[in-house]
């Protein structure tokens, strides 16, 4: 480990530790290209344990993030599956709702201090992981048993009724909304951004679920956000001369592969897989988080842990959170090869959504 | 694929020209007789690679001209700034038509082909009743837009061929030549290696310019741009090049209204 600029040091770089991030950045970009995000809630926690700082860590992954949501971005936006109106309006007032977790976070960490902060943080986790990603999970089991086919949610449709102006037009996503519907989605995407890094897991079920977006044109127009936000939040570590340029080039290496890769997936498989893999790698993650919560209980004072056992438990949440990105992108690439052996089903579940 | 009986009609400037050429006479330019035409609709700013291989091909094969209309949506009048909001909307969409086929341009130039392309708003069938009455010597409709041939006609005689990209009826995907895409592969897999090669070489000076903070925070964001767009093309040609690729233009297709049925006069006589 070397000082460079000032007090911020920045590790030495070994064939395992760049082979660990190219691989990572692979698995991160295909999930991400498929489902709008993924990828960060490994990566921070990755280069935190090779001993990278955690400012860097994080700004290193931020700034890998927004190149890599915009190749995705234009690789899904050709085939017709983004809404940059949509995606634009949410990038926006997610950007608040960044802020207002920032404060919350600082908030809770002058109350309750370090250990109060992560207990927050991963209590947030485990309920909107376990709660949305569930439901995300049975609605895909749903439809999975009905043969597929994708049908506009209750809510999503009552709402599309309620005219409350400015009424807005999204083609791409094929909706009419009130931009007071929208803006709730994007703020809640922002705050959990702030809070857990990964804002895709409450933005594309809310697209889903509440404005009645298609799960291929909800995930893509994730990508847009991300792009939006990933630029912003690398510009203000940027400033402080956090980015890790080296670290952030080789995740990039394997996360723009990866992100084509899911984005070309998108065209291979049937729509209601987009909500398997999310569900399926929200419940895992919810799990590795609850795994995570002892030790910070234990930190509080609140329960009473041997060191042995917490690092047993941090072991094993890190591997439940690789676990989760390999599970996900083994469903990917099964269906891409299911669906490349036995024929197209793009086709059919274009079909079936006309239905 | 659908066809209906083409109703050609008299035209005043072909029976012109037909009787200076019976008498031997030289025919003026304005009096030519128009090249015949075919006229690809499609809803959108961008007709998709594998519609306007089908359509330049079959135009090149035919010896036909080409009319491309992107049809945009007619822009609904309410709200207070209805006006000003729609000209916006028009003038984006023509912005992204005229950028999309600009590339079809070299094309059409390399291939001698005639085309000329249009952008009008409004729906199908009044947009086909326009062009209809305004072109001439229009044989036949490609229909690249998600409705069916009788609803995007307008009432318009026309024969109607459907170019689905997706929905089964008649998928034209163009595969891409081999050599092509090995040398943008290997060609873009170079540079990428060659962006690396330099950062990894001179890491220790470029951290130290990047990590200075401030104004030097453009460094990291402008290499990362820098990057994603040699190693993306790269990484999008080495996924051809390995044959994975998407299988078709994957567009959703907007749900069609309900038609409407509008009262008609009948004429009936009682006898």
């Amino acid at each position: 480990m070397h000082e460079m600029a000032g007090s911020v040091p920045f590790i030495d770089l070994n064939t395992t530790t760049i082979l660990f991030l190219f691989c990572v950045g692979f698995v991160g970009g295909l999930v991400s290209g498929f489902i709008g995000s993924g990828g960060a809630f490994v990566l921070t926690p990755g280069m935190m344990s090779l001993g990278v700082p955690a400012a860097v860590a994080v700004a290193s992954n931020m700034c890998h993030k927004f190149p890599k949501a915009l190749v995705g971005a234009i690789k899904r936006y050709k085939y017709g599956q983004v809404d940059l109106k949509l995606g634009l309006i949410m990038a926006a007032s997610a950007g608040v709702g960044v802020q207002v977790g920032i404060k919350i976070q600082e908030w809770i960490l002058q109350s309750w201090g370090q250990a109060g902060s992560n207990l927050y943080v991963s209590l947030t986790f485990v309920a909107v992981l376990v709660l949305v990603g569930g439901y995300v999970f049975y609605d895909a089991y749903r439809i999975a048993r009905q043969g597929g086919g994708e049908k506009v949610s209750p809510l999503a449709r009552r709402l599309a009724q309620i005219h409350l102006p400015p009424m807005i037009t999204l083609h791409t996503a094929n909706t009419r909304i009130s931009l007071w519907f929208t803006l709730p989605i994007g703020f809640a995407t922002g705050m959990l951004a702030a809070t857990i890094a990964v804002g895709g897991f409450i933005g594309v079920p809310g697209m889903i679920y509440v404005l009645g977006a298609p799960s291929l044109v909800a995930s893509a127009t994730e990508l847009v956000i991300a792009f939006v936000m990933g630029l912003g939040g690398t510009l203000k570590w940027a400033v402080n001369g956090m980015v890790d340029i080296r670290l952030t080039l080789i995740i990039l290496a394997g996360s723009l592969l990866g992100v084509q890769l899911g984005a070309i997936g998108t065209t291979y498989v049937k729509e209601h897989m987009i909500k398997v893999v999310m569900g399926t790698i929200m419940l895992i993650v919810a799990v590795s988080r609850a795994l995570a919560v002892p030790r910070y209980l234990t930190d509080l004072g609140l329960m009473a842990l041997g060191p042995g056992t917490l690092t047993v438990l941090d072991k094993m949440s890190f591997l439940f959170m690789c676990l989760a990105l390999v599970v996900g992108a083994v469903i990917i690439l099964g269906a891409m090869w299911r669906a490349e052996v036995s024929g197209s089903p793009g086709i059919e579940a274009t079909e079936e959504s006309l239905g | 694929m659908d066809g209906k009986q083409s109703s050609t009609g008299w035209d005043p400037r072909e029976a012109a020209a037909a009787s200076l050429m019976a008498k031997g006479l030289s025919v003026p330019p304005e009096l030519a007789p128009e090249n015949r035409k075919i006229l690809l609709v499609g809803q959108g700013a961008r007709f998709t690679d594998s519609v306007l291989d089908y359509a330049l091909n079959l135009a090149d094969r035919l010896g036909y001209d080409l009319v491309a209309v992107n049809v945009g949506p007619a822009s609904p009048a309410a709200g207070p700034l209805a006006g000003l909001k729609a000209r916006a909307r028009r003038a984006w969409f023509c912005a992204q038509a005229s950028w999309a086929w600009r590339p079809v341009r070299k094309r059409l130039k390399a291939a001698g082909l005639k085309a000329e392309h249009q952008v009008r708003f409004g729906g199908l069938g009044e947009v086909m009743t326009v062009l209809h009455r305004e072109k001439r010597r229009i044989e036949f409709v490609l229909n690249a837009t998600d409705s069916r041939e009788a609803d995007m006609l307008g009432g318009v005689s026309l024969p109607v061929f459907t170019i689905s990209t997706g929905k089964g009826e008649m998928n034209v995907t163009a595969e891409p030549n081999v050599r092509q895409v090995l040398g943008r592969t290997l060609g873009w897999g170079a540079a990428t290696v060659a962006l690396y090669a330099a950062v990894f070489l001179n890491s220790e000076s470029i951290m130290g310019y990047f990590t200075r903070g401030g104004w030097y925070a453009a460094l990291p964001v402008a290499t990362v741009f820098l990057f994603s767009y040699i190693h993306g093309t790269f990484a999008h040609h080495l996924w051809e090049a390995l044959g994975i690729r998407a299988p078709q233009q994957k567009v959703r297709p907007q749900a069609r209204p309900a038609r409407r049925q509008r009262p008609r006069p009948r004429l009936r006589l009682n006898v």
